[in-house]
C-alpha cells in the first residue's frame, strides 16, 4: 500500500547534500512512500537565520512551508534534513500550542495569502522509516547485501536533539545512545560497528564559518571511526556528511593525522543494497573522498 | 512587556534578568536554573567560551548585561541541544541563547555585529529574504568577503580546493541561484514579520 507524505528536501537537495535527496527518493519509492514535494518550498533558517531574521521572521520561513504542505493535502510533513526537521518542528509545535502566537502567525502568513492551523505533523524521513516502515519491510528489500562492510553509524545533533519524540507518539530514539542507524545498517547486511560517539558534534554552521574553533570536535569523531576498524561512516544529517567529508584534509594538515575516510548517508547504503542503480539512485559519484568499499559492492 | 532591555550603562542592571525572564525566547524558564552545571557540562565547546551556559546565566541575575551581550558564548554555540535535552529543569538552554545572540546584535553591541557568527547570519538571511532559498555559493562568498575584500580573496583561495571537488561531483553547481517561484509571496510575509518585531522591539 502507497503511503503518500509531503516531503520538505530543504536548500541542501539542490547543493552539498544532493545525494541524499536523489537517494532517499530512490528507497523511499521501493518501500512504498510517495513523496510530494511541498509546493514552492522555501529555507528553514537553519542555525543562523534568527540572528538577522528575528523571531518572526523564523516562523514567516517555516509558516509558509507548513501553509503549502497542508494546503496539498497529506497530514505529514517528512524532511530528511536535520536542521530542517528542527525547525519545522519547533515552529510547528509553537504554532498548535499557543493561539495568540498562531494569530500573530497567521497575520504574516495572510500578507501572502496564506494560512496555517498547526495540525501537520512534522517528521524526519528516519522516524518514517522506523514506525511507518519499519526494519522488515527494509530487509524484504536487500537483494545485494552488504556482507562484511564495516560501517560506523554517527548520527550527529538535530536528528535527535531536541526532538526525538515524535509527534506521532512511536519510538524513535533516544537523545545519547540512538539505535536506529545501527538498525538501518544491519538491516542493510553490514556491520554496525560499536560507536560510541553516535551523537557526538561536527560544530555544525560553527564548522562553516569558523572551522578553526572545531575541527578538534571533528578530530575526536575520526579518531573513534579509525579506533573501531570501520571502512565508512554513515549519517543521517546533511551538514554532518559535508562538513566531516570535506574538512579531512584540513584536520590532518592541523593534527598530522592521515584520515581519508567516505562519509555518506543511510539512504545512500540503502539503495545500494536494494541493488538500485550506483550513481542514478546511490549517488556514489557524488563524494569527495569516494566511498570504494561501496562503490565495489554496488550495481 | 519594555520595548527594549533596560540600559542605564550600569555595570549591575538588577532589572536585566527580569527583562530576560520577560521577554526572550525560553527565558520564563531560565528562572528555575539551579546553577548545577550540566549544561556547561554538556557543551561541546564551553571550553572555548568566555563563560559557559551556567556563568552565563548566573550573569544575567546580577544584572551583567553589556558582559552578557559582548559574550562569545551567544556566538561560539553549535547549536547541538545537548544542553536543552538534559537540563534537569528544562531550561532550553540553546533556545536562550539564540534569541541572545539576537538581542546582542538588534541592540548594536559591536562585539555582537563584528562576530563572525553574525556575519555568515547577515549572510544567510540576505539570501534566505532574496531566493527564498540557502545558496551555499552566495552565502559563502559574502561572508568571506564581510571581511574586506584581501581577507575575501585569502579566504577563497583557502577553500578553492573544497569548491572544485563540490562542482566536480555536482554539489555546487555554476548556473543562477535556485530560488522559490513566488519570492513576492515571501517577500510580503517577511515585510510583515519585521513589521511586527518592530512594533515589539522599537525600530533599529
Amino acid at each position: 500500500m502507497t503511503k503518500t507524505m509531503s516531503y520538505y528536501p530543504g536548500c541542501s537537495s539542490q547543493a552539498s547534500a544532493v545525494h541524499l535527496d536523489t537517494s532517499l527518493r530512490a528507497v523511499m519509492g521501493k518501500l512504498g512512500v510517495e513523496l510530494r514535494e511541498v509546493e514552492d518550498w522555501n529555507c528553514c533558517g537553519a542555525s543562523v537565520g534568527h540572528i538577522d531574521g528575528g523571531h518572526l521572521g523564523m516562523f514567516a520561513l517555516n509558516g509558509r512551508n507548513l501553509a503549502a504542505a497542508q494546503a496539498q493535502g497529506p497530514e505529514d510533513f517528512v524532511t530528511p534534513c536535520a536542521a530542517c526537521y528542527l525547525n519545522s518542528h519547533y515552529h510547528n509545535e509553537k504554532i498548535r500550542g499557543d493561539e495568540d502566537l498562531k494569530t500573530e502567525v497567521n497575520e504574516v502568513l495572510a500578507a501572502g495569502g496564506k494560512s496555517y492551523d498547526g495540525s501537520l505533523h512534522v517528521r524526519h524521513s528516519c522516524e518514517v522509516l522506523v514506525n511507518d516502515i519499519g526494519m522488515d519491510k527494509v530487509k524484504e528489500q536487500v537483494t545485494k547485501p552488504l556482507t562484511g562492510l564495516k560501517v560506523a553509524g554517527w548520527i550527529g545533533c538535530q536528528t535527535v536533539r531536541p526532538f526525538a519524540k515524535t509527534e506521532r507518539g512511536g519510538e524513535f530514539a533516544t537523545y545519547d545512545d540512538p539505535q536506529f542507524l545501527d538498525d538501518f545498517i544491519t538491516a542493510c547486511g553490514a556491520d554496525a560497528v560499536p560507536f560510541k560517539g553516535k551523537t557526538k558534534c561536527c560544530g555544525g554552521s560553527v564548522s562553516v564559518m569558523s572551522p578553526d574553533k572545531t575541527l578538534h570536535l571533528m578530530k575526536d569523531i575520526l579518531d573513534e571511526v579509525k579506533a573501531t576498524g570501520a571502512e565508512v561512516v554513515v549519517t543521517p544529517c546533511p551538514l554532518c556528511q559535508t562538513n566531516l567529508e570535506m574538512y579531512q584534509p584540513m584536520i590532518n594538515e592541523k593534527f598530522g593525522t592521515d584520515f581519508n575516510y567516505p562519509v555518506m548517508f543511510y539512504s545512500q547504503l540503502m539503495a545500494v543494497a536494494f541493488g538500485l542503480d550506483a550513481e542514478k539512485d546511490a549517488a556514489l559519484h557524488q563524494h569527495l573522498i569516494p566511498p570504494q568499499a561501496v562503490i565495489a559492492r554496488a550495481k | 512587556m519594555n520595548a527594549l532591555s533596560p540600559n542605564p550603562g550600569k555595570t549591575y542592571d538588577l532589572n536585566f534578568a527580569r527583562w530576560v525572564y520577560e521577554n526572550v525566547d525560553g527565558g520564563d524558564r531560565m528562572a528555575l536554573c539551579m546553577q548545577c552545571g550540566t549544561c556547561s557540562g554538556s557543551c561541546p565547546i564551553g571550553t572555548q567560551m568566555d563563560y559557559g551556559p551556567r556563568k552565563l546565566f548566573m550573569m544575567i541575575r546580577a544584572g551583567m548585561k553589556e558582559a552578557v551581550l559582548t559574550s562569545n558564548t551567544l556566538w561560539n554555540c553549535v547549536s547541538c541541544y545537548n544542553c536543552v535535552v538534559r537540563c534537569p529543569r528544562k531550561v532550553p538552554v540553546t533556545y536562550i541563547l539564540h534569541d541572545l545572540a539576537h538581542v546582542a546584535v538588534r541592540e548594536g553591541y559591536a562585539q555582537a555585529k563584528d562576530s563572525d557568527n553574525a556575519r555568515f547570519a547577515r549572510a544567510f538571511w540576505w539570501s534566505a529574504a532574496k531566493y527564498g532559498r540557502t545558496d551555499e555559493r552566495l552565502v559563502t562568498a559574502k561572508y568571506y568577503f564581510s571581511f574586506g575584500m584581501g581577507e575575501g580573496i585569502k579566504r577563497g583561495m583557502a577553500n578553492q580546493k573544497i569548491a572544485m571537488g563540490m562542482v566536480k561531483t555536482k554539489r555546487m553547481h555554476l548556473g543562477m541561484p535556485h530560488k522559490v517561484k513566488n519570492t513576492g509571496e515571501l517577500k510580503a510575509m517577511l515585510a510583515k514579520a519585521a513589521e511586527l518585531e518592530a512594533k515589539k522591539h522599537g525600530a533599529k
